[in-house]
């Protein structure tokens, strides 16, 4: 029990939703797991990748066609000509160049102007797609459990019907008749990816709803919306930003999958439409898509990583 | 006074958790002596269920770990026998009973099943006489039906009856010894009465050894031979039942007693002991009982004090009494 | 002497539902036709074992649970028929404790903040003045003003019960509903709990509702004692009318349950068999399954409850 000698009188008044004790306390607990440090760092290095990127590098979808098919720097590549003149195939190695430090594609765009620019895509369309899904899902999960009765009914018995919807078929539907367009996409995923947050937050909503602390707030006269922004979405807080970071890497996939299978925005650059590319080229030029697989492995794994880090520093059950 | 049947020398039981160590169990010193009844009295967290726990190594390890001690049981060291042995013992002769039924029995077999597992486990008898024994005993704990309730699933039986039942079913194998870590506190106390009368009778007819483990100290008066109330991990007094509730020696000991609503006083004010119990992490120096005594000394704070006999069965660890106030035993 | 608090008749049936289609399976009548009164600066003790209805008494009192029927006066106005501000008014007078001091605090918000909701909820719109009052609550149970500032999870549960009291009487209620308020306490902390309920009804002149299974705390703190079992009254009378001259054979049965730190003397009642379920209470008298001096009339009328000398009521056939 430690004292605290601070003025009651004299403190602002404590925002429910943030606590800077309350947040120390948690990143010493995330501290303790290395991992999901190595996560966030991960995250907040890509983060910074596709913010400021973009200013550095080249324009992404310049191509030169004379420049196509370079190897990143410290690979080599052997291409035979057959030389008309001469009637012979004359062999020539190229080198990997410093002015494309991780090549070329097939059209001789630069391949670090493309991986940095996919970066930005594809953690724009992770964010807001989750933004927009965990949002719709905090309202119907909240909103089911603490009216209960009828709206409960309705409302889950909607979620039910969105989950069994095959929402990859309704997303090539969609693109295919508005058009592939970022804008459409990011929509699709978010209004269709909400039903497992709405019920993972109805659920502890349901009992947190029980519990003896949202009884005497209604013992006291408390409004309806009064428990629901102040007791019951605090506390399922910290389980809504596990969750978004657990959910950002399958949007992420999802974009990069339609991407992949020709259904992504063409006039942006994204992992999914790079790796698209580079499935042609597997024989000759390989890095074209293993750079952006490295990429979505790598990024898929840290956002799992920092996610299961931030439930365990969240639980106060768990030991850390 | 007759022979103890279970001796437990300086037992330390401590947990080892990423915010330090907890000694739940540290420094229990206690006997049992065949045919009594012996109670283990304290609040929450206090370190005696865990000491039960670890007669048996029932715990959960890791965290947990016998760190020093010994438990003695017919000669055998219950801390150093090897599992196989240990897993002799466990039913066969040192039985359990814990404080909530509904967990305690398997929801998808019957109380029949589980009974009938537990007597083929250690005894060699054929289906029809483990069967019959399995509703004697539950004619023992005056189930009404027996035999209709041994086909019955957990969920059927009311509170009173699962935990009746679990009785019946710890006592499948004549345990010599029964633990009842705290049987009725999770049910009312019409029911309450009927579990403690069922004890005081098995003990009486089987002239079993109990260690009965509670929080409440008037249960002790009703059930106890003996006594040894438990406070951060050791225990503090032992005596007969009569000699800590007429002479409580302890300042705890006195606390505890006085503290507690009796029915039959009309008393205005309740004395109490004040502050909390101490944190398991950050156990005071000395006596871990001197932030809450009324008594406490200069050397309380310093030294911790040892058991001292200051009567026929009867030991204290206190500075006010003895002489040379605070051996380290 | 004025009641503050006046009960008739009141009824709390649920219905249970089961089935595909939901539909009514029968009712559990939790609450059966309960009457009691509290006068000012009076404790009623309400004992019973669990599932005999004296929370829900209580819960519908508050109007937690709406009642199915009956009339709550409370200082004069019939609340089962408040609209919400009304309601909001009333509650201001009457409050509850709660039993579990761990599940009736929010866990993410400081205990000043959940004191001060009261305030807030029943219009203290100056902050500083809200401040002030939450200090002077905290002292009042024995606390600090600065540990308004803490968590929950930083105290132990005595002290959270007592932050749960301060909570109840930050709008000056005149009665207080405490259910079983001591039974998760350690007993050494019961008691320091007990003294403080007293001492607060001494010194602002409160009347408690006191819900215990535990005759010897009601003992200690009630003035009058009613016994429930099965969502009926039993028995109702002054404290040492009560426990000197018991009439219904249930409360005969539970004192004798009661154990004695120095045991002798009167001889115990064992009863049979476990509380019957509420779904499906035995005919006539609800307790002639278990009663040891049941008549062949039991099972077959209900007795009335009905005073038998000057303010001590039973409902038993064996005083007709």
């Amino acid at each position: 029990m430690t004292e605290s000698k601070i003025p009651v009188g004299k403190r602002a008044r404590l925002s429910v939703y943030f606590n800077k004790r309350l947040a120390q306390y948690y990143w010493e607990r995330l501290q303790k797991n290395k991992l999901s440090l190595a996560g966030m760092g991960f995250i907040i290095f890509l983060m910074l990748l596709g913010i400021f990127g973009p200013f550095f590098t080249q324009d992404p979808t310049y191509s030169d066609f004379n420049l196509a098919n370079i190897p990143p720097l410290g690979f080599s590549r052997q291409e035979s000509v057959y030389d008309i003149k001469t009637n012979e195939f004359i062999t020539t190695v190229i080198e990997g160049r410093p002015d494309h430090p991780l090549g070329t594609d097939s059209k001789g765009r630069d391949m670090l102007a493309m991986l940095i620019s996919g970066a930005r895509i594809s953690l724009l369309v992770g964010l807001i797609a989750t933004g927009i899904a965990v949002f719709i899902g905090v309202v119907i999960g909240v909103l089911s459990a603490y009216l209960g009765g009828w709206v409960d009914n309705v409302l889950m018995r909607f979620t039910d019907i969105m989950m069994t919807f095959p929402f990859f078929l309704l997303l090539v539907l969609i693109v295919f008749l508005f058009g592939p367009s970022l804008a459409i996409i990011v929509l699709v995923i978010g209004l269709t990816g909400w039903t497992g947050a709405a019920r993972l937050i109805r659920s502890e909503a349901l009992s947190l709803r029980t519990r003896d602390f949202i009884t005497a707030s209604r013992a006291l006269g408390a409004s309806d919306g009064r428990i629901m922004f102040n007791h019951l979405i605090p506390n399922v807080a910290s389980l809504i930003i596990v969750m978004s970071t657990l959910s950002i890497p399958g949007v992420i996939m999802s974009e990069a999958a339609l991407s992949f299978i020709g259904l992504g925005d063409p006039m942006r650059t994204s992992w999914g439409t790079i790796l698209n590319a580079g499935q042609h080229t597997l024989d000759t030029a390989w890095w074209v898509a293993v750079e952006p697989g490295i990429m979505l492995f790598l990024t898929v794994l840290s956002f799992n990583f920092f996610g299961d880090g931030l439930r365990d520093a969240f639980d106060p059950q768990a030991s850390i | 006074m007759s022979s103890a049947i279970l001796e437990v020398e300086n037992l330390n039981t401590w947990f080892y958790t990423r915010r330090g160590i907890v000694k739940a169990v540290n420094g229990m010193n206690y006997s049992l002596y065949a045919g009594e009844c012996l109670c283990l009295v304290g609040e929450s967290g206090c370190g005696k269920s865990v000491s039960a726990l670890s007669l048996l190594r029932l715990f959960d390890s890791p965290p947990g770990k016998i760190v020093q001690g010994r438990v003695l049981y017919n000669g055998t060291d219950l801390v150093a026998c090897s599992p196989d042995r240990l897993r002799a013992v466990r039913g066969k002769d040192i039985a359990m009973v814990f404080q909530n039924a509904q967990s305690a029995l398997n929801p998808v077999f019957t109380v029949g099943d589980q009974m009938m597992e537990q007597i083929k486990a250690h005894d060699g008898l054929d289906r029809n006489d483990v069967l019959t024994k399995a509703k004697m005993l539950l004619e023992e704990m005056r189930i009404p039906g027996a035999a209709r309730a041994l086909k019955m699933y957990p969920h059927q039986m009311s509170g009173g009856m699962k935990q009746r039942a679990m009785i019946a079913m710890s006592l499948s194998c004549d345990p010599k010894i029964l633990i009842a870590d705290e049987p009725t506190t999770s049910v009312d106390v019409t029911i309450r009465a009927q579990i403690m009368h069922i004890l005081k009778d098995l003990k009486a007819r089987r002239n079993m050894s109990i260690i009965f483990i509670t929080h409440d100290l008037s249960l002790v008066s009703e059930i106890g031979d003996r006594a040894a109330v438990v406070y951060a991990g050791k225990v503090v007094e032992t005596a007969t039942v009569t000699n800590i509730m007429n002479n409580p020696s302890h300042p705890y000991t006195s606390g505890l007693i006085s503290c507690l609503p009796d029915i039959s006083s009309g008393m205005k004010r309740l004395p109490s002991i004040p502050g909390n119990t101490p944190n398991p992490l950050n156990m005071p120096a000395g006596c871990p009982f001197h932030p809450r005594c009324s008594k406490a000394m200069e050397i309380c704070r310093r030294v911790e004090p040892g058991l001292v006999h200051i009567a026929d069965d009867h030991t204290v660890a206190c500075h006010l009494y003895g002489p040379g106030a605070g051996g380290s035993r | 002497m004025s009641d503050i608090l006046r009960v008739r008749g009141l009824k709390k049936y649920y219905t249970v539902m089961a089935g595909l289609i939901p539909r009514p399976q029968g009712e559990i009548k939790a609450v059966d036709g309960v009457s009691l009164s509290i006068a000012e600066r009076e404790v009623l003790g309400l004992v019973g074992e669990s599932g005999c209805g004296k929370s829900t008494v209580g819960k519908a009192i508050m109007r937690l649970e709406e009642p199915t029927a009956g009339e709550i006066i409370i200082d004069g106005q019939d609340v089962i028929r408040l609209n919400k501000r009304e309601l909001r008014q009333m509650r201001g007078k009457v409050q509850m404790v709660f039993q579990d001091p761990d599940a009736s605090l929010d866990p993410r918000m400081t205990v000043g903040g959940s004191i001060e909701e009261a305030l807030i909820v029943q219009g203290m719109s100056d902050a500083a003045e809200r401040m002030e009052r939450v200090g002077g609550l905290l002292d009042k149970v024995g606390l600090e003003a600065g540990f308004a500032e803490l968590y929950p999870h930083e105290f132990s549960g005595g002290q959270k019960q007592r932050i749960g009291i301060a909570r109840a009487l930050a709008m000056d209620p005149k009665l207080v509903i405490a259910d079983e308020p001591v039974s998760a306490l350690d007993v050494s902390v019961q008691a320091q709990i007990l003294n403080l309920l007293m001492d607060i009804r001494d010194r602002d002149g409160l009347a408690y509702l006191f819900i215990s299974h535990d005759l010897s705390v009601v003992r200690y703190i009630s003035d009058r004692v009613a016994v429930m079992y099965l969502g009926k009254l039993m028995e109702l009378a002054d404290k040492k009318e009560f426990f000197s001259n018991p009439l219904h054979p249930y409360t005969e049965a539970l004192l004798s349950a009661v154990v004695r730190l120095h045991p002798g003397g009167r001889e115990r009642i064992l009863l049979s068999g476990d509380v019957p379920s509420p779904l499906n209470p035995p005919s006539g008298c609800r307790f002639h399954t278990r009663c040891h001096r049941a008549m062949p009339i039991c099972p077959l009328q209900e007795p009335e409850f009905k005073e038998v000398s000057p303010g001590h009521f039973t409902a038993c056939h064996l005083y007709g």
